[in-house]
């Protein structure tokens, strides 16, 4: 298997990463904006977004901006606001189709990258070079309904609460999209100074996959972006931390028909480790896959959820448990996860759990090419990590991960949060 | 084994009816690492009532086909999961109103893969204990489903709207109705539904067709299946009314969750008719209220709804039926101003513009999923049970004209036949 092919570049403080290829009939765009996550900037940096997207200075209104979507064959053009680590990562994508499946006039990627150049360096202003106020307030409105609307998905809103708790003494407790309390004092001028701030400071990679170049690429975002000299912001990486100590337990209640337990565990391993793939093949025997233990033991054998399963943040470093179950059989199901945990402790794992799981993970490491936007998403991880490591560097590692060193990874996970969403009645 | 080219999307389908009926289609991708296969049964949520060969028909339990899904994963040699896991495939199924669904996507270990899913598929094992034990496990799913404001408000619209027609049963049914199910049940369930005739298997990835042709024609020659005739499935008629113009349903959401539709009767159309309807609807739909529409606009800039107000139209041949919403702070008044702008368009007639950026917009959203073997697979599937081909909607895109869509647009919004369903707080 070959190593990753994206070819690498660097255009004033944007890093580009092409990947040419003709087995899509798209040409997928990714651009990633980190900053350091902070309480005082959180808000504000989540809002940027949402403003940018809503026209630039060509096209200042927003219907005629998403009329110039349209006109690209639909191009898909969204974004997204998250957090890795310790950054606070805001994404844009655009999807458009290779020209040579319709009769378009105009270059479909350079006009997406023109617009995408346009979003980020050129947005619609008001004089004074500010950001448009109605778009601000707009949007002010926007960002406080998505918080609020974090509680309308229990099960979303339980795991991010279970996070919240677990890292209440750290950045990573924040939401991506910051604090309700923070919008009402964000102005069109406090936003603008934000933003020069954010374009001047924040770690941009741009991302292409499809039928071009690097050089094409090149040439068409030193025409299409305005930007300063300078050079490329590097992430930090993050160094795991831990609390140990007792574990915390937090019940909350709320209207809902079906509990939702959910586990925080520090794995004290991060994405950049060498035994990061030990932690891969720790958290898919527990809990990543139909055949983990969480599945057997709480769904198959006790037939207590339909969901339970775990999932792996190795730019945190912690590993997240999460099930549905009927509000009484709380003792039971939390006795049958700590179970597993104590099981994955004590180094037991079946030579058929060892070697489904490591299946598993290196289909999914193999399918990873299939997709634009997934080998996107893979690559990016280097960049955030500072390892460079590729989809099929990854997958040796895990084949050759032994029992032992699976094993010392269980014995460095530790319990720090139960977080349980139940009914309001008492018992 | 036909071939059928399509050179204006650069695909190539490879076709096979197998001798025991079974339909069998291959789309080789160059160089895709991955393959994704689905066998997929024509039988739904919708199907409670049928009969086989011009028997008697009979009626069965709400959420049978679900059930019948869960427990197919089942055999005497434990769970098929670890089979798969074992061979690195990741497998999954899903059950809508009009098909059951079984996948797997893997990119080693093929043959084998393929002879699991149709193995498993076509071998049930059902027990008195294991069809119990299933029981707390789905009904745990529907509790997760009784949570989600999003799933309610969307099966509240569709509840709202039909009085008879099974379309309006929750998929999985409910606590009580699972509890009638029984082994018996399911297996004369599966043995209606499950026989190849009534089946289609869909490959797409790193495959040649020749190879895959082969392995599934050697694995069916190896069972026996006895012929099966045509099935029947019955549907009481359905009034042309809807059932209940509102329905409430209380929820702690942060603002209330607004869906409303319109139900069209109509005699049932052959399938290209059925088809063609079904593109130019959401054709109009989104010229009319898509996120370049001036309606979509002023809507959101009165903060009436969010970026979550979307549009979608369902038809078969026995119901048609539109869903329009979103979050929003006032259903009424986003139903009102809606209604006012609708109107007006009606009389004046779709932009001519707007239409065929609509269009332009339609074609390159169909090329960009042609990108993605899961929704490919799921398509095509989708498409041929109802006789149409997923490889020929460009040309057809091409083909509508801006009456056809006003025509749609004069016909569709019948305020008489519009329900509307809220997921709020304070509603009881």
């Amino acid at each position: 298997m070959s190593k990753s092919q994206f070819q690498r570049g660097q255009l004033h403080r944007i890093r580009l990463h092409v990947l040419p290829t003709q087995r899509f009939k798209t040409f997928s765009i990714s651009l990633y904006a980190g900053l350091p996550l902070k309480e005082e900037t959180v808000t504000p940096v989540a809002l940027i977004p949402f403003v940018l997207r809503r026209g630039t200075a060509a096209t200042p209104e927003t219907i005629a901006f998403r009329e110039r979507l349209d006109d690209l064959y639909g191009a898909g053009f969204g974004f997204d606001v998250y957090k890795r680590g310790h950054s606070q990562i805001i994404q844009f994508r655009m999807d458009v189709i290779n020209d040579r499946f319709v009769s378009s006039t105009t270059p479909l990627l350079s006009a997406s990258l023109k617009l995408l150049g346009e979003v980020l360096t050129d947005p619609a202003t008001d004089e004074g070079n500010r950001l448009r106020a109605k778009y601000v307030e707009a949007e002010k409105v926007t960002l406080r309904k998505r918080m609020e609307a974090i509680v309308n998905d229990k099960i979303r809103y339980a795991a991010e609460r279970c996070i919240e708790e677990m890292c209440h003494d750290e950045p990573f407790r924040l939401h991506a999209l910051g604090q309700m309390d923070d919008i009402a004092g964000i102005t069109a001028e406090s936003l603008t100074a934000m933003y020069r701030q954010w374009l001047s400071q924040a770690a941009f990679d741009l991302y292409v996959v499809g039928d071009t170049t690097l050089e094409e690429v090149k040439q068409i975002v030193a025409r299409a972006f305005r930007l300063d000299g300078g050079e490329p912001s590097p992430y930090t990486s993050t160094p795991v931390e831990s609390t140990p100590g007792k574990v915390r337990t937090i019940i909350e209640s709320m209207d809902v028909s079906q509990g939702k337990l959910n586990m925080g565990l520090r794995i004290n391993t991060a994405y950049g480790d060498d035994d990061y793939p030990a932690a891969l093949l720790y958290n898919g025997i527990l809990g990543g896959y139909p055949h983990s233990k969480l599945f057997l033991n709480v769904r198959e054998k006790a037939s207590l959820a339909y969901y339970a399963a775990s999932r792996l943040d190795g730019h945190k470093g912690i590993c997240t448990i999460q099930s549905g179950i009927e509000i009484a059989n709380y003792d039971k199901a939390t006795d049958i996860i700590q179970k597993q945990l104590e099981s994955m402790r004590s180094g037991h794992y079946s030579e058929l759990e060892m070697s489904q799981t490591k299946a598993m993970i290196a289909n999914h490491l193999r399918e990873l090419k299939d997709s634009a936007n997934e080998m996107i998403s893979f690559d990016f991880n280097t960049v955030l990590s500072g390892r460079e490591r590729s989809a099929d560097e990854l997958l040796q590692q895990v084949e050759a991960v032994t029992a032992e060193q699976i094993a010392a990874v269980a014995r460095k996970v530790e319990l720090d949060t139960i977080y349980f969403l139940r009914d309001g009645k008492e018992e | 084994m036909e071939t059928l080219a399509y050179p204006g999307v650069m695909e190539t389908l490879y076709r096979e009816i197998m001798p025991n009926g079974l339909e069998v289609v291959v789309l080789p991708k160059e160089g895709f690492s991955k393959t994704y296969a689905t066998f997929a049964t024509r039988y739904g949520s919708i199907d409670n009532r049928f009969a086989v060969d011009k028997g008697d028909p009979i009626s069965v339990p709400d959420g049978i086909a679900h059930f019948l899904e869960h427990k197919m994963f089942e055999e005497p040699t434990g769970d098929i999961f670890a089979t798969f896991a074992s061979q690195g495939a990741s497998a999954n199924a899903f059950t809508s109103f009009d098909r059951t669904v079984y996948l797997f996507s893997a990119t080693e270990q093929i043959p084998a893969n393929l002879e699991t899913l149709l193995d498993f598929v076509q071998h049930p094992y059902f027990t008195d204990e294991n069809v119990e034990k299933e029981k707390g496990i789905i009904e745990q799913e529907i509790n997760m489903y009784r949570d989600n404001a999003d799933w309610r408000v969307y099966f509240g619209l569709i509840d709202a709207l039909y009085h008879v027609h099974p379309i309006h049963i929750d998929i999985a049914g409910t606590a009580e109705s699972i509890r009638q199910i029984d082994k018996e049940t399911l297996y004369s369930c599966y043995e209606t539904f499950y026989h190849p005739s009534n089946m289609f298997l869909f490959i797409v990835g790193g495959v040649k067709p020749l190879d895959v042709m082969e392995l599934v024609r050697n694995n069916q020659a190896r069972k026996t299946f006895a012929p099966q005739g045509p099935i029947a499935r019955y549907f009481d008629p359905e009034p042309a009314s809807v059932k209940q113009p509102r329905k409430l349903t209380a929820l702690p959401v942060s603002q209330p969750k607004c869906l409303f539709g319109f139900k069209e009767h109509r005699e049932p159309l052959e399938p290209n008719a059925l088809l063609r309807t079904e593109l130019i609807t959401k054709l109009m739909l989104d010229s009319l209220l898509g996120s370049s529409s001036p309606i979509y606009h002023e809507l959101y800039d009165d903060n009436l709804i969010s970026d979550s107000f979307g549009h979608e139209f369902n038809s078969s041949e026995d119901y048609a039926f539109s869903v329009i919403g979103g979050e929003t702070r006032d259903p009424d008044l986003l139903i009102e101003r809606l209604r006012e702008a609708i109107e007006n368009t009606q009389k004046s007639g779709l932009n001519v513009q707007s239409f065929e950026r609509t269009k332009k917009k339609k074609i390159g959203g169909y090329l960009r999923m042609l990108n993605s073997p899961e929704a490919i697979a799921s398509e095509f599937t989708r498409y041929r049970f109802r006789g149409a081909d997923l490889f020929k909607l460009l040309p057809l895109y091409e083909s509508i004209t801006i009456e056809e869509a006003n025509k749609r647009l004069r016909e569709h919004f019948n305020w008489d036949r519009m329900a509307v369903s809220i997921v709020s707080k304070g509603a009881k």
